[in-house]
């Protein structure tokens, strides 16, 4: 896999789970959030595999719920793996962005 | 846990909400998912049903299928594939052994209800030879298993298209259907009686088929 690839996974990786920290989402509602929270060009049906992948690894686990707009629904909930995942992903990520930021920023003037 | 059965049942019911459009890439992903028998069935039909309702939010607000889960609705698929757990092997052994016991049962069955029909009329030769019964049971046997296989493949290769090929895919499958069953028949007929024989009456074929039978409903619903 590219370098480029495994960065948006993990960039991936850690957006759902934050999400999912926050509150149990269901597949629908948790895209939403991601696109409300501004990842817009993130393509509704990618966080599937993500969501699968996460599961698969024991970061979040799904339960099927009766939800308030009637048919049950899969809502994920982070474990405890999942929260030191997503402790190590957010450390991690800033000691990337804040130098990264630095050296890619373009100022204005450069447009 | 709502089992996979419910969850079936629940997506044929929910799938008719869906417009033609829709319905079609839906589908078509469906059906991809599903003829890979070696996932986990329970796994496989929680996604299905996570991306059916999705789907339905979305046509809501006037989304396409494409639009929300891309143009290339099997590599999609493949992505969750690629994360699907597989079916544990008990789930996958009493699967096929509820096939193999099924059709074992329903041939003793109707092989009982045959002869003794036939011996109204006429003497009915009971004897069998269980090396030559064996062999055509092997036929049999890989006949079903190759053909699953050819027509598995046969969907796979209609799915995802603009246009269906449904007729030269049924030729295709019912030729495929002929030309075994004339194998096994012919085989049967021509394969000469060879080693031990014993003789297989038509009630000991009619309540061995029905105990069979018995045990694949019974491994059907545990």
């Amino acid at each position: 896999m590219s370098l480029r690839s495994q960065l948006l996974k993990g960039i991936l990786d850690g957006c759902v789970l934050s999400v999912i920290e926050k509150e149990p989402a269901y597949g629908y509602e948790l895209s939403k959030k991601l696109q409300q929270a501004g990842l817009k060009d993130v393509s509704e049906g990618t966080i599937y595999p993500v969501l699968l992948r996460l599961q698969k690894n024991g970061y979040i686990r799904g339960e099927m719920q009766p939800s308030a707009s009637g048919p049950n629904r899969k809502y994920y909930f982070l474990t405890e793996a999942g929260m030191k995942v997503l402790n190590e992903i957010a450390k991690e990520w800033e000691q990337i962005v804040i130098p990264a930021n630095s050296l890619l920023k373009r100022g204005n003037s450069n447009d | 846990m709502i089992e996979a059965k419910q969850l079936i049942e629940m997506n044929n019911h929910r799938r008719t909400e869906l417009t033609p459009e829709n319905e079609k890439y839906y589908t078509d992903f469906l059906l991809y998912i599903r003829l890979h028998l070696f996932l986990s069935e329970q796994q496989s039909e929680e996604i299905l049903m996570e991306i059916l309702d999705h789907l339905i939010e979305g046509q809501k607000e006037g989304k396409t299928a494409a639009e929300i889960f891309g143009n290339n609705p099997k590599r999609f698929a493949d992505e969750l594939i690629e994360q699907l757990p597989r079916e544990n092997r008990k789930n996958l052994a009493k699967f096929f052994s509820e096939i193999a016991l099924n059709l074992l049962g329903y041939f003793l069955l109707i092989r009982g209800v045959i002869i003794f029909g036939a011996s109204f009329f006429k003497d009915v030769n009971i004897t069998v030879y269980p090396v030559k019964t064996s062999i055509i049971v092997f036929l049999i046997v890989g006949f079903s298993l190759f053909g699953v296989r050819y027509i598995f493949k046969i969907i796979n290769h209609s799915l995802f298209k603009e246009k269906n090929s449904s007729l030269s895919d049924s030729v295709k499958a019912g030729l495929y259907g002929a030309v075994s069953m004339g194998i096994v028949i012919a085989a049967g007929y021509f394969l000469p009686g060879i080693g031990p024989s014993m003789d297989f009456a038509w009630y000991t074929s009619l309540i061995s088929g029905a105990v069979i039978w018995g045990v694949s409903r019974i491994l059907k619903n545990v």
